[in-house]
């Protein structure tokens, strides 16, 4: 034995796979006929779809007033529900694009799907800051659009950042996972038999021939977007933080706010995603893809952020106290003891104190742990927004103005109707479109690598023996 | 003068809109003859009804006898459209007249203020005579006579009187609720003169009945108490709310008390307000000193006072031998060495309801302390009925039961509601044959009475009358009557001579009577002026009688005080909105009446006196006096008498309107799944318990929601309000500013200056004031304000904000643009109230500017916070940034349910102000600075001096023109002599939230309090803890 053991990467996809029988697993999905089960989930998600729709309409029909908002609290769900939603929508353009700059291989397995959420996740959000505002019908105005009065929005207001960081985040990730379709597409408009879906995959994958120079334009045109995309990862929710961090209200007029809420949107985001995997994985088969090695990983980095958002949680009332800020002092206070208390020690529980049990291996190796508290972790994400939302609000500067906020039965309708778009456009998605990017996948299974293949003996040096030795331990 | 030109003096809105083509006209968005002047149609048919429309305008307001609708080919002199003219006129309360000057827009009449020339207004106004504009424009008012439950007409109730009472030997029993004007007690004389079985009885359920007897007990003569808190360093309030709008002659009086906390620098005095009373009122919350006191003991605490200034001054000495619970006390030894001291200087008074002995005490003891003829006067009042008029009503009552009188006439007045419950006012109608009434609402007498009459408003018939001193003025009508009525002159007019006279005949004829020459010209200058003469009274003639100590009243159970309503009284403005929608100035509820009880109190019944925000549900007491219960939801007051629970009366109604009725189902402003409109509390109020009685109390564990604006009543340590002790001012002039209250200096001014800035540096592109522009600011001196709310009610009906109904309330969406914030300080037991009128602050450095993604609010050149409602999205971030949390929503289309709901709604749009835009839904609005009355002046000023900066004291806005203690200066700050500039110089002038650095142009002026340094335990501390 060397001084130095090499421990290698645990293989990426389990079980006995070549690309033709990945292949196989991923697109069978789509080309099979669709499943009685499908209907089954499609039939839920659409009815609260609907329930979204009518919300939305009597919404507008009737006012803001069928919520819950009142004089001091004049964000309530809507904002909650916005900043929840963008959050989760943080988690595949992460996996995407940082972690494929950082050749994190096993991205790979989970990116299509993830960025799925993700595009689903912002669709939702941006349903309420278009919703929520007074008069929906001249919304266009927060636009720059050029008009005869010469009348610009307001350049000054994160509001109006907020349009243009969300709106560019969507298009960038909506593109990034285009462009990871076509090859994938291409391969559906291979093997599908019908004409429609022909077409219609042929359509989408823009005469993708597999050939060298299509690759190559393929790989260079992700990388672009990757480097596009991956500062949009940072500034999408730095800049719904600054909705808060701008003002002047406190508890929300603090710099820490941009990595909190970056910190906390990954967080939240990859307990969607897990949420999500656990029960894809377990209906479509896709364990050998999806494996207990990527929820670890996963987990991983759950603890990870849900630590980060821990420290900004104690940092927060450091600097509130140590500003030395009357009304900052107080709000932290109110916070922890006051009318919304109990929402502020749900949000420590599910945030702070879970997912502290990932320090233990079995647990975060526990397929059933880890969907528990995936759960749990966005239930204290969406308290955290709303404890932020809130509190400031309800208890800000002058206490004759105090006053308790709760939602009215149209919150809670609305926002459970937003989990219909989600649902619909996933069930669409599962059901069109590879879940799994079969061509990346590919290239990081042992075949997919020219070193460790032998030809001759057609058997893969998968032994630690036969691995070359790194060079430093020979000399 | 002729009834012709009597009936055109007005070219009515009435007659117009009963005139087809006019009625076309106004639905049609273009004039019908718009149309057909492309059809090569006459110009004249066009113009005769555009003529007709602005008749409307002109002739409404027009003083001059027209007699015919001319095309408006030449601008009738001084009216100009757009242009308000503002006309004099006078409001009866109680029969007490207080002039205003009222804003008429194209003939209909919007705004009422005060008018300066009279001295029961000096320029100012109350909430009641700011609400009345909006009952003129009432839809659910009374709009013709009834008889026996059918539509009348007024034809038809004159002819039936003439018919009627022409048998001058019927029996007549008349009601009239209190009134000054001397046509109409000449009326009454005439009335008294020709029915020889007649009697006539003057009933307020709540009044100076009491008093005026307690004079005749300590002068031998029915004289009014009148006071001249000016001349008072000591005021005595024995729960007497002279400050609260309940009070006939509140406004005069608040202006006497607040002149005399007007401080200027450290050399000037305050007069020291001592306040004994059960509950919180407004005059309490004003005071240096507060003590709590049952109503059932009040009488013991006036003989202990007397007691203990009898050994101190002379003319007391029947009192020197009571002895009571009081006695001895700290506060009475002090309060009674500071009287005597400041004998000749000082003002005791007692509330109108305590027992007339109790006044005989205070009489006697304004008597001992030589007050009368500085600060107390006697005035001889030629109208009052020379009768106790509480007994004379019970007599009257049980002799109608009986069968002595053919006919009853109420005037104006609800017995049927308001009646003491043990006298059965309405069976006892049942005793006469006809039942003739004269109403504003068709209330609960109305619908007893055989006739009822629709009462023409006081905006909308003549009349005349006195103030509460005594000044002389005439009631000048804005417009015709918008519904067939009749005012009381006329009614009483129609009974009494058997005819149809009109009002402005009778009202001019008694002027005519004052005036043996040159009557023409001074008529013209009475109408002109609104007021005719300020001594109507004659000082009476006083001569003390030995007055003994009022017999102990004293109840050791819980006792029940029933007192009027800040917002509705008696019930009488129980169908305005606005007043509805006024939080209570102390408690803050608006809608609803509550059982007020101390937290002891509480406590000992078993109810929470925790302190939590949202809505709260609360716990429903059973009060029972004599066997007669009422339900009503307690409220926990800090600072009430313990053992002692005080309710207000007018609530709980049934079948008046939309807004007064309890859960009434036809109307969209409130919900009917939580009842609102409160409790009727008069079946508990008996003719031995007109004030308090002994109750019964228990919880019933049923609970009631109530829609209170304000749920946190502490300032947690917070220096929003400011305050020190005169004493301490003049050690430290500048107490209130921030370093002398933090120790430190305003952060970010020390880097300031070193860059040679006078101002923090800020991220944002500051706002430069445009050479030549004024810029506006404003100060609100907490020194004056003594929290009533017309300020609130003036500029609702300037800005025409909507009345959003219990429910929405209750979920804290209340639409005021200025809310007067109250605070307790101090012990939770007995707390100091105070008060803070907050608008906009309009600051330099808006937040709310920043954040907005659509640029709908701005800064304008003269320095204000703008609000673009045509461009507004309704983001409401402006609201979230606002630390003064002073932007209001409208989250439903509020001004649709408020103004087109009903089957009239054109009446009720009449008393909105055309200047100001109606808000649609999903748009923020705020207070403005009252900017269309700034541009009005600002435009005149331009016009006739070239700048657009009018001279100081001619831009008012709303809430400062109506404000009784003059509290609020706004005006230009670019201007070194403005009343407001002078104002911000003072030193304790201070910035809410000033470490903010937002810059508002809106400031305040330190409170100070004038306690006697005898009574207090501890120093003062600098501001609020």
């Amino acid at each position: 034995m060397s001084k130095y053991e090499y421990i290698p990467e645990p293989a990426l996809v389990k079980g006995n796979h070549d690309f033709a029988s990945i292949t196989k697993l991923v697109t069978d999905v789509n080309l099979r006929p669709t499943p009685k089960n499908w209907y089954l989930a499609m039939l839920p998600a659409n009815a609260l779809l609907g329930l979204l729709l009518v919300s939305i309409g009597y919404l507008i029909w009737e006012g803001t007033g069928i919520w819950g908002l009142n004089n001091p609290v004049g964000w309530g769900w809507a904002i909650i529900n916005f900043v929840w939603w963008v959050g989760i929508g943080h988690a595949g353009t992460l996996i995407s694009a940082i972690l494929f700059l950082f050749r994190q291989d096993w991205r790979t397995a989970i990116n299509r799907f993830a960025e799925a959420m993700t595009i689903f996740a912002v669709m939702c959000a941006g349903v309420f800051p278009a919703i929520h505002v007074g008069r929906i019908w001249v919304i266009y105005w927060v636009f720059p659009v050029p008009n005869q009065m010469a009348m610009w929005p307001n350049f000054n207001s994160p509001l109006l950042w907020d349009v243009f960081a969300v709106s560019t985040y969507f298009t960038v990730s909506l593109l990034f996972w285009y462009v990871g379709l076509v090859p994938d597409l291409a391969t559906l408009r291979d093997k599908a038999t019908d004409k429609i879906r022909k077409v219609a995959y042929g359509l989408f994958a823009l005469g993708w021939t597999g050939s060298s120079r299509a690759w190559w334009n393929y790989e260079k045109a992700y990388m672009i977007l990757a480097g596009l995309a991956t500062p949009l990862v940072l500034s999408v929710h730095t800049i719904v933080s600054f909705d808060f961090a701008v003002s002047m209200i406190p508890g929300w007029h603090t710099t820490i706010f941009p990595p909190y809420f970056v910190a906390g949107a990954i967080f939240s985001g990859f307990a969607m995603v897990l949420t999500l995997m656990i029960v894809a994985r377990k209906i479509y088969g896709m364990k050998d893809i999806m494996t207990d090695d990527h929820m670890e990983k996963m987990n991983i980095i759950i603890m990870v952020t849900g630590s980060m958002v821990g420290f900004a949680y104690m940092m927060e009332f450091f600097i509130a106290w140590y500003s030395g800020v009357e009304y900052e002092k107080a709000i932290f206070m109110l916070r922890a003891t006051g009318p919304y208390a109990w929402a502020y020690w749900i949000m420590m529980f599910c945030n702070v104190i879970s997912p502290q049990v990932f320090w233990f291996k079995k647990l975060r190796r526990s397929v059933g742990f880890t969907f528990f508290i995936s759960i749990v972790v966005n239930i204290g994400m969406w308290f955290e927004r709303f404890v932020i939302t809130v509190t400031s609000l309800s208890t800000d500067y002058l206490p004759s103005s105090w006053d308790y906020y709760s939602p009215t039965a149209w919150d809670v309708l609305t926002y459970v109707g937003t989990f219909g778009l989600f649902f619909t456009m996933f069930l669409l998605f599962l059901r069109f479109l590879p879940m799994i990017a079969i061509a990346e996948v590919k290239l990081v299974m042992p075949q997919g690598d020219p070193h460790n293949y032998d030809d001759e003996t057609q058997e893969y040096h998968l032994h630690v023996e036969e691995v070359p030795q790194p060079k430093a331990v020979k000399a | 003068m002729s009834e012709l030109t009597q009936k055109t003096y007005w070219k009515s809105l009435n007659e117009l809109a009963q005139n087809k083509e006019y009625e076309k006209f106004v639905e049609r968005e273009f004039p019908e003859n718009a149309t057909e002047l492309s059809d090569g149609f006459s110009r004249k048919g066009f113009l005769r009804v555009m003529g007709a429309s602005i008749a409307l305008a002109g002739f409404a307001a027009c003083r001059r006898p027209v007699q015919k609708i001319l095309p408006y080919s030449k601008q009738p002199e001084d009216i100009v459209p757009g242009i308000p003219l503002f006309y004099a006129s006078a409001m009866p309360f109680q029969g007490n007249l207080t002039g205003l000057v009222v804003e008429n827009h194209e003939g209909r009449p919007t705004k009422v203020e005060g008018n300066d020339l009279h001295p029961a207004s000096g320029g100012n106004t109350n909430a009641y005579h700011q609400a009345s504009i909006l009952e003129m424009y009432d839809p659910d008012r009374s709009k013709f006579p009834v008889r026996n439950g059918a539509k009348s007409s007024t034809t038809d109730f004159h002819s039936f009187v003439a018919d009627y009472f022409a048998d001058t030997n019927k029996r007549v029993a008349f009601i009239s609720e209190a009134n000054s004007s001397p046509t109409y007690n000449g009326l009454k004389e005439e009335a008294l003169n020709r029915f020889d079985n007649a009697e006539w009885v003057t009933y307020e359920p709540f009044g100076e009945d009491n008093a005026i007897e307690g004079n005749n007990i300590a002068f031998g003569r029915r004289v009014r108490t009148h006071y001249n808190f000016t001349n008072a360093d000591i005021i005595v309030s024995l729960d007497d709310d002279f400050l609260a709008p309940t009070h006939p002659n509140n406004v005069e009086y608040a202006k006497q008390v607040t002149f005399r906390r007007k401080v200027t620098s450290q050399q000037d005095t305050m007069n020291r307000i001592y306040s004994v009373e059960n509950g919180f009122t407004i005059t309490g919350s004003y005071a240096d000193h507060r003590k709590r006191v049952k109503a059932s003991e009040m009488a013991d605490f006036a003989n202990a006072l007397a007691a203990t200034l009898s050994s101190r001054i002379s003319g007391l000495n029947s009192f020197a031998s009571v002895n009571n619970k009081f006695t001895g006390s700290e506060f009475i030894t002090v309060l009674a060495d500071d009287l005597a001291s400041n004998a000749g200087r000082s003002a005791v008074s007692l509330g109108f309801d305590y027992a007339p002995e109790v006044h005989a005490v205070v009489a006697a003891i304004n008597s001992a302390l030589d007050n009368y003829g500085t600060a107390v006067n006697l005035l001889q009042v030629p109208h009052f009925d020379n009768q106790n008029n509480k007994t004379a009503f019970a007599n009257l009552v049980s002799s109608i039961s009986d069968g002595n009188f053919d006919a009853v006439v109420i005037i104006g007045a609800n017995p049927a509601l308001t009646a003491p419950a043990d006298l059965n006012f309405t069976e006892a109608l049942s005793g006469a044959d006809e039942v003739f009434h004269l109403s504003t609402y068709n209330d609960e007498t109305a619908k007893t009475a055989s006739w009822h009459v629709a009462r023409s408003h006081y905006l909308e018939a003549w009349g005349d009358g006195y103030s509460f001193s005594g000044a002389r003025a005439v009631i000048q009508p804005q417009i015709q009557p918008l519904h067939d009525s009749l005012s009381e002159i006329e009614f009483l007019g129609a009974i009494t001579n058997a005819g149809k006279i009109s009002g402005y005949d009778m009202v001019r004829e008694t002027f005519s009577s004052f005036y043996s020459r040159n009557f023409e010209n001074r008529w013209l200058d009475i109408l002109h002026d609104g007021i005719d003469v300020t001594d109507g009274f004659s000082t009476a003639n006083r001569s003390a009688r030995n007055v003994s100590p009022a017999p102990s009243t004293t109840i050791n159970e819980i006792e029940v005080v029933i007192k009027p309503d800040n917002s509705v009284y008696d019930g009488r403005f129980a169908n305005l909105g606005w007043l509805q929608e006024l939080p209570d100035p102390i408690t803050k509820i608006t809608w609803d009446n509550v059982a007020l009880l101390s937290p002891a109190t509480a406590e000992s019944l078993g109810i929470s006196t925790d302190d939590y925000l949202g809505k709260a549900k609360q716990p429903v007491l059973n009060i029972a006096v004599n066997g007669t219960p009422i339900k009503l939801a307690a409220w926990v007051q800090p600072g009430h008498a313990d053992d002692s629970i005080t309710v207000h009366t007018g609530y709980g109604r049934e079948g008046i309107g939309r807004v007064a009725d309890v859960s009434s189902e036809s109307s969209q402003l409130l919900d009917p799944e939580t009842t609102s409109g409160g409790v009727n509390v008069y079946p508990i109020r008996t003719s031995s318990s007109m004030l308090f009685a002994q109750a019964g109390v228990s919880v019933t564990g049923e609970k009631y929601p109530i829609a209170c604006v304000q749920d946190h009543h502490s300032l947690e340590g917070r220096d929003m309000y400011r305050q020190a002790t005169l004493a301490k001012y003049k050690e430290k002039a500048d107490y209130a500013s921030f370093e002398s209250i933090h120790k430190y200096a305003v952060p970010g001014m020390a880097e300031a200056a070193e860059l040679g800035e006078d101002q923090p540096i800020s991220l944002f592109n500051e706002q430069t004031a445009v050479e030549g522009e004024p810029q506006w600011g404003m100060a609100i001196d907490l020194n004056a304000c003594f929290g009533c709310g017309v300020c609130i009610i003036a500029c609702q009906s300037e800005n025409n904000i909507p009345v959003i109904g219990k429910r929405e309330v209750e979920r804290g969406r209340e639409m005021h643009w200025i809310r007067n914030d109250r605070y307790y300080m101090g012990d939770k037991e007995n707390p100091q109230a105070v008060h803070q009128p907050v608008p906009c602050m309009h600051c330099e450095l808006a937040p709310c500017e920043q954040v907005c993604p659509v640029a709908a609010t701005t800064h304008s050149d003269d320095g204000m916070n703008q609000m673009t409602y045509n461009r507004c999205i309704g983001t409401r971030y402006c609201a979230n940034n606002c630390p003064f949390k002073v932007r209001r929503f409208n989250f439903f289309n509020y001004p649709k349910e408020y103004l087109t709901s009903g089957e009239d709604p054109d009446i009720i749009q009449m008393a909105m102000n055309p200047e100001v835009t109606v808000r649609f839904i999903g748009v923020m609005e705020k207070c403005t600075y009252c900017v269309q009355r700034v541009n009005r002046e600002k435009i005149s000023a331009k016009i006739e001096t070239g700048s657009p900066k009018p001279a100081d004291g001619t831009v008012q806005t709303a809430c400062q023109q109506a404000c009784p203690a003059d509290a609020i200066y706004f005006g230009d700050l670019t201007d070194e002599n403005s009343e407001v500039t002078k104002m911000k110089r003072n030193e304790r002038n201070y910035l809410m939230l000033e470490e903010l650095n937002v810059r508002p142009r809106t400031s305040y002026i330190a409170k100070l309090t004038n306690p006697n340094p005898a009574l207090v335990k501890e120093t003062n501390e600098e501001y609020a803890q």
